[in-house]
């Protein structure tokens, strides 16, 4: 009982006046971007036709972002075959990038020094030249050596031999020369993954008399993941768009196949425009499944998973219905 | 069962073992008290080889930890000889260490599935009887972070008694429990005790080593001060460290 004796008092949320004033700013703008990119604008060109005896002309309206050429060409096979050579790049560079990188930085955590010296040259390097110059670095790796063999150092003893002009093609060039930085990269991500566990578990792990090769195989790597796999993601996404710089030396990813399109027929813009849809087409893709993964790796360190997208929507939608229907207030008995 | 003579151990120059004696037979409970630093856990975790010792003989099962005795001289096992000799010695550790990603029931068959080869049928079978011995039958499915404590704490010692120990080393169980949970553990322990496993128990739980332990060994300083049958030294106890030391838990 209230104290003027009603059964019910009504709790009536606080107003967020500045919120409502952020959202039509906002509205505007989201207005204007939708204008600029989806009305058509009078161009310069002019078209003249005939109407009741007298030749009337006007200027032709066109899309500013010209989504007819951009239609045309999305589905082209030479821009779908530079996508084909942009995935694989990046899943081959990552590949090679993510096992390099656990490797060094298992061995920047072994308790040898000779190992540790060496894993961190190795970051050193790779993480303090620029991409692009080791990129054209491995396009140019026949002129530093035509040929690779392995063999003993300082002896005539040899077991592989490799003529690099002819058996190292652009392609696994530039995916060598991605990977490698990475690597040196994904050490570091890898080794923020491997610390992060606690020492708790490699002293259970070791007192059940598992191996230092299974603690960290059955214990230390699939608790690291959780720790590794976000910023790995951002990696992922991060060098899906690396790879455009191999157009530069002369590799026909998405992006060349945009410039040589374009260096031939003028329209730039749209085919630029095909290359960022593309490019952004895939990264959504991308960031569902990272989303998913790191629910996966989350099991046990947290004790509700956090909701799927479909599920957050779900609560949302909810919530907004029964916001409405208490939009007056919401009724507390007492 | 196990034998300790002389042993030491310092860490960056400052002993933390100063010539241990010890000796536990087969089937007995002995406690280890004293106060923090004492060197009590360091000691523990010698036994099972966590910490290398320095000097000194440590016996278990009549075999050296660690080390093999050949024409004369000492040669430090192989990784894998070392890891064969610690399965058989279960730990359970302060902070009950479950494995995060691995449900209860994964942590209580992968030692045996990985370590000793048994395979997935046996092995979950002898778990479920291990959980159903501490108490926790339907966590099965669990992950450790949604259970308390307590429960944890039982996972735990049914993770160490999946490998079947002849040994089994407690380093202060319930030392990070709420208060309402000790008992619990304290109850899987002296079930344990009764069953006849011999134990090593670092504890501050004066009731546990006055009513189970066989033997308690009072630490300080990195010597053993006071040792014998609880009920004499946790009773009487003569030397004025350990009157201090009790003044003080009790």
């Amino acid at each position: 009982m209230t104290a003027n004796g009603d059964a019910t008092v009504k709790v009536v949320p606080v107003r967020h006046y500045g919120r409502w004033v952020g959202v039509v700013i906002v509205g505007i703008f989201l207005a204007m971007v939708a204008h600029t990119l989806f009305f058509q604008v009078a161009s310069s060109n002019v078209s003249c036709h005939q109407f009741a005896g007298a030749r009337v002309c006007q200027h032709v309206k066109v899309w500013r972002f010209q989504w007819n050429i951009v239609g045309q060409y999305f589905f082209t096979s030479e821009i779908l075959h530079g996508l084909l050579r942009t995935i694989i790049l990046t899943v081959v560079a990552m590949l090679t990038g993510i096992v390099l990188g656990i490797t060094i930085a298992v061995m920047r955590l072994s308790p040898n020094r000779v190992l540790t010296s060496v894993a961190w040259v190795y970051t050193w390097f790779f993480r303090g030249t620029p991409v692009l110059v080791q990129l054209l670095f491995w396009a140019f790796l026949g002129y530093f050596y035509p040929h690779l063999t392995l063999g003993v150092p300082f002896t005539h003893i040899t077991f592989v031999h490799l003529n690099v002009n002819t058996s190292l093609t652009l392609m696994e060039a530039c995916a060598l020369g991605l990977g490698l930085n990475e690597g040196a990269y994904m050490s570091e991500i890898a080794r923020a993954g491997l610390i992060s566990v606690d020492e708790g578990q490699i002293e259970a792990a070791t007192s059940l008399g598992m191996t230092r090769r299974q603690t960290l195989r059955l214990v230390i790597i699939p608790q690291a993941m959780r720790v590794i796999i976000p910023p790995t993601g951002n990696e992922v996404i991060s060098m899906l768009k690396t790879t455009s710089l191999v157009s530069v030396v002369g590799v026909i990813d998405l992006l060349g196949a945009a410039t040589n399109i374009y260096s031939a027929n003028y329209e730039i813009k749209p085919l630029l425009i095909v290359a960022s849809l593309w490019y952004l087409l895939v990264t959504t893709v991308l960031s569902t499944g990272q989303f998913y993964l790191e629910r996966r790796f989350a099991r046990g360190a947290l004790r509700t998973p956090p909701p799927t997208p479909i599920q957050r929507l779900r609560t949302d939608l909810v919530g907004v219905a029964s916001k409405f229907r208490t939009r007056r207030g919401v009724e507390v008995s007492t | 069962m196990v034998k300790i003579r002389d042993v030491r151990k310092s860490y960056n120059g400052i002993e933390v073992l100063k010539g241990v004696d010890l000796s536990v037979n087969r089937g007995e409970v002995t406690c280890l008290i004293g106060p923090s630093g004492s060197g009590k856990s360091t000691l523990l975790r010698c036994i099972n080889h966590l910490e290398k010792h320095d000097s000194g003989e440590l016996r278990v099962d009549d075999e050296l930890v660690g080390y093999e005795m050949r024409n004369g001289r000492l040669y430090e096992l192989t990784d894998k000889r070392v890891c064969q000799n610690r399965s058989r010695i279960g730990m359970v550790f302060q902070r009950f260490n479950l494995f995060q990603h691995l449900t209860v029931m994964e942590n209580v068959t992968i030692g045996q599935m990985k370590v000793l080869g048994t395979g997935r049928e046996d092995a979950s079978k002898k778990s479920r009887e291990l959980l159903a011995r501490v108490g926790l039958k339907e966590k099965e499915l669990s992950y450790p972070s949604q259970l308390s404590g307590g429960q944890q704490q039982r996972v735990a010692i049914a993770r160490a008694l999946a490998m079947d120990p002849k040994l089994m080393l407690f380093d202060e169980p319930t030392s990070a429990l709420d208060p309402e949970l000790v008992g619990e553990v304290l109850e899987v322990m002296n079930d344990l005790a009764r069953s006849g496993m011999t134990m090593i128990v670092v504890t501050h739980e004066m009731g546990f080593a006055r009513e189970v332990a066989n033997t308690v060994y009072f630490l300080d300083g990195g010597v053993i001060e006071e040792s014998g049958d609880p009920r004499v030294v946790l009773n009487t106890p003569s030397s004025e460290r350990l009157k201090n030391f009790l003044s003080k838990v009790l």
